[in-house]
């Protein structure tokens, strides 16, 4: 099946391009954003996993006894280890070489990494099926949606997983044309399996998308009929490379196989607040990724997408409807539509967990800025924008009058991307009158670190709430918070207590009232006017 | 793209009302920022309202998320009791510091003044004077854990301080009574819970340790003309609603005067005690609390000895909710 332009040299050039102009921007900005929650959990476990790694490379037949094995890999046990082992290799280049400016870098980087390839990603496969104005529009559609933005500077995997995701999907399409890209198929949904659970949903969308391009062919009446074989590529090599990576896995296989997908099918409930109510219990209501995607991803971009959908409509028709005879080919759209929607619907589900933050849909992503991209070429065609000058400059023109809301949002939103609205929301103001959550995973104490080395030239302690002490620790081995100004485990006892705003920790709020004597915060930080943290200074504790 | 059979005389506007969302979104950033209220606004509200600022005014937010800014300005003038009230005794007014339109009331109000975005309300409320809050006097109460046959003296000691954090539940205060090392839930004092609704109230610890009572009594309490009882469990251990209800009972010279029972959703609610026509201006009042199982029964309840007529004449014998908001 030839439905694809070949890819020129220049193509890669541009998306090599976008990836390394990416990584710069991220690593510009990672320093303003603290550690979060989960990250600070993933690098302990990928510290463990680096000291392993250097055992196996010193002492190779102790560093595989169970024993070993298990005392290195049980922390953090639940997620699987293809980026915790980026993050420790990375660390450990770090420990030896030292190319990072900071420890917070060099964990964060093979995060980074991945946000970066996968711009070039979808420039690439975006290049492969429609203008190239459409393909660049795509990638930077996505880099420059604020959520996404802030997730990309993470060592965590939510990033990652859109990667590999979208990283599957494409060597899947490729190999529908192409037999030689079946075990890159295999391998690259290994990896996305050895990076998150959001790839158990592939198999299944890919399925659905292969059985209407078979009803196709069937339909065309030519004995031409693409090939299977992508399946067992998947099945077999898949779980190999993800057993293959994972070290925890290598023994009790079958046990804690079935114990990872226990933890994650009986997940524990995320607090969330959603239009002003705050849920502890499932089920969600089926709207949250809908209306989430709708009020955090730029309204111009989403408008787009639509336009895409319906510009392709032809192509997203099911195989009962073509008519009999008519051209086939892979379907491109019917992937993308599937790769879009699916990981929405699964979130929508009411008998799934309670995750409320658009990084559980994250991989849906990719695929909304494809179809945007779609969305840009249909109107400057529809429009015969390149025709009104007999030049191409109005075309690009268009297209970064499009972006430009998106980029314009992701600069504001730095460093608060988790609290930041889109204008349809109100902006960060109608969210919270809106009752929408406001933030998670405590970063945002970092927007506090010049704030409160002045309040404490001489030292002290800080209760950090929702930032853990692993958080608390690396922003002081990054040079933002100063060693002697200790994270403190008892509020009562701190010279300052954060809270950080979000319904449910109201009763932390309380909880410093009791402990200080007082209702009045020394310090508020807020984001247009939003509260983010309030900070309590301890009366026993001033002018000490 | 541009087919036959297509209109091009619609298709080629396409690109307007993209380009308008485009130029909305661009827009509308800067102008959701630019009403923001700036921090001189604010501090311009909160001196008119220091200004004039009484000791039994209750200072509140709308919407209610600007909270803690209002708190950072006035929250000095502010006790415990006025921040988290567990009922509308002692509020003659109420102050609302309230930006983007939002209202806490719709009642008439008494005064209304703007300071370019932050607009400073103010209500007269009916008068319930507060002759004697039992939460603020709790050191001076006797507190004992009895059982079958004896009763323990609970003393009143400086303890260490609960760490504090999510779902760690009130935060013990400095001084309190402690009634059994063993079980560091039995104490009693004066905290602010996080009820069913997340709403702040100020209270009394008193965690029943089983079906035999958590005793508190205070002698020679003034009454007047009513007691208002409130109690309610920390919103972590209500919201599950899985667990025994917990019997409050209220003693007032040896009789019975009332009997709580809470139950899980009950949320933060209450009853109102005549005591008007007991003919008593002190008295020896005694609070108990007992629950089948004791587990996760974080219970916490205020009382205010009240003089004055109720705020609404038909007031319900059992009101949810305490102060105005």
């Amino acid at each position: 099946m030839s439905d694809a332009r070949a890819l020129k040299g220049w193509d890669h050039l541009i998306g090599a391009a976008l990836c390394v102009g990416s990584l710069l921007l991220l690593v510009a900005t990672a320093s303003d954003l603290a550690m979060s929650r989960d990250e600070s959990f993933y690098l302990h476990a990928a510290k463990s996993a680096a000291s392993w790694i250097e055992q196996a490379l010193s002492d190779p037949s102790s560093a595989f006894e169970q024993e070993r094995i298990d005392q290195a890999w049980r922390y953090n046990w639940e997620h699987p280890a293809w980026m915790k082992l980026g993050f420790a290799w990375s660390w450990l280049a770090q420990k030896h070489l030292g190319p990072f400016p900071n420890e917070s870098l060099a964990f964060r980087f093979p995060g980074m990494l991945t946000a970066g390839l996968l711009l070039w990603l979808i420039y690439a496969w975006a290049a492969s099926v429609m203008r190239r104005e459409g393909a660049l529009f795509a990638a930077l559609a996505f880099a420059w949606m604020p959520r996404v933005f802030y997730h990309s500077h993470l060592a965590c995997f939510d990033v990652p997983i859109a990667f590999f995701v979208t990283l599957t999907a494409y060597t899947y399409w490729r190999s529908l044309a192409d037999s030689r890209w079946v075990p890159w198929l295999g391998l690259s949904f290994g990896l996305a399996l050895a990076t998150k659970h959001n790839s158990w949903i592939l198999p299944g969308i890919f399925l659905i998308h292969f059985i209407w391009v078979r009803r196709d062919q069937a339909r065309s009446g030519r004995s031409e009929r693409v090939s299977i074989a992508w399946l067992p590529s998947m099945l077999v090599l898949g779980p190999l490379v993800m057993i293959g990576t994972w070290p925890w896995l290598w023994h009790e296989t079958g046990r804690r196989l079935l114990a990872y997908a226990s933890f994650h099918l009986r997940h524990v409930h995320y607090t969330y607040q959603y239009l002003g109510t705050n849920y502890f219990e499932p089920p969600l209501p089926v709207s949250v990724p809908f209306v989430m995607t709708f009020f955090t991803v730029p309204l111009t971009v989403l408008a787009l997408c639509p336009f895409g959908l319906y510009e392709r409509r032809d192509a997203l028709r099911p195989p009962w409807m073509t008519k009999a005879g008519a051209p086939t080919n892979r379907r491109t759209e019917v992937l993308w539509f599937g790769c879009m929607l699916a990981p929405l619907l699964v979130i929508a589900l009411p008998s799934s967990p309670i995750f409320g933050g658009t990084k559980h849909w994250i991989t849906a992503y990719p695929f909304l800025a494809l179809f945007a991209g779609w969305g840009l070429v249909a109107v400057v065609e529809r429009a015969e924008i390149s025709a009104w000058m007999g030049r191409r400059w109005p075309t690009w023109a268009f297209a970064a009058l499009c972006l430009l809301p998106g980029a314009v949002q992701t600069a504001h939103s730095h460093p608060f991307g988790l609290s930041h609205y889109t204008p349809i929301a109100g902006g960060v103001p109608g969210a919270a009158d809106l009752g929408m959550n406001r933030q998670f995973w405590g970063f945002t104490s970092g927007s506090l670190a010049s704030w409160i080395r002045e309040k404490l030239p001489y030292g002290g302690s800080v209760w950090t709430c929702d930032t853990t002490s692993g958080s608390w620790a690396m922003m002081q081995r990054d040079g933002l918070i100063p060693p002697n100004i200790r994270a403190a485990s008892s509020m009562a006892s701190a010279d300052l207590a954060l809270v950080h705003h979000e319904p449910h920790f109201a009763e932390v709020d309380y909880q410093a009232w009791v402990a200080f004597g007082s209702v009045q915060p020394v310090f508020v930080l807020r984001y247009d006017g939003v509260p983010i943290i309030s900070v309590y200074e301890n009366p026993r504790k001033i002018g000490r | 793209m541009a087919e036959a059979g297509r209109n091009p005389g619609l298709a080629v506007w396409v690109w307007v009302p993209i380009a308008a969302l485009a130029a909305f979104e661009l827009v509308a950033q800067p102008m959701i920022r630019a009403a923001t209220p700036s921090d001189r606004s604010w501090e311009a509200a909160s001196e008119y309202v220091r200004a004039r600022y009484r000791s039994s005014d209750r200072i509140v937010a709308a919407p209610a998320w600007a909270d803690p800014i209002v708190r950072a300005h006035l929250g000095d003038l502010l006790s415990l009791r006025m921040a988290a009230p567990p009922d509308a005794a002692g509020i003659d007014r109420l102050w609302e510091l309230s930006i983007r339109g939002a209202s806490s009331r719709d009642e008439p109000v008494d005064l209304e003044k703007d300071f370019d975005g932050v607009r400073v309300r103010m209500w007269s409320l009916p008068s319930q004077e507060l002759v004697y809050d039992f939460v603020e006097e709790i050191a001076s109460a006797k507190v004992e854990l009895l059982d079958a046959d004896q009763s323990k003296a609970c003393p009143w000691v400086a303890a260490r301080q609960a760490p504090g954090g999510l779902e760690r539940g009130p935060m013990t205060p400095r001084e309190r009574f402690v009634c059994d090392a063993r079980r560091p839930w039995l104490w009693v004092g004066a905290t602010v819970l996080s009820d069913l609704e997340l709403q702040p109230r100020r209270c009394i610890w008193q965690h029943p340790a089983g079906p035999d009572p958590v005793r508190v009594t205070f002698t020679d309490a003034p009454l007047a003309d009513r007691l208002l009882v409130y109690g309610g469990i920390d919103y972590q251990a209500e919201r599950k609603r899985i667990h025994v209800p917990v019997t409050l009972r209220v003693w007032i010279d040896e009789r019975l005067a009332t009997e709580l029972v809470h139950e899980d959703g009950d949320g933060w609610s209450g009853v109102e005690i005549d005591t008007g026509g007991l003919g008593l201006e002190r008295a020896t009042v005694r609070f108990e609390t007992t629950a089948d199982n004791p587990d996760a029964r974080l219970f916490c309840w205020s009382a205010s000895s009240v003089k004055g007529r109720r705020p609404v004449d038909d007031a319900e014998h059992r009101p949810s909710g305490g102060a105005p908001r």
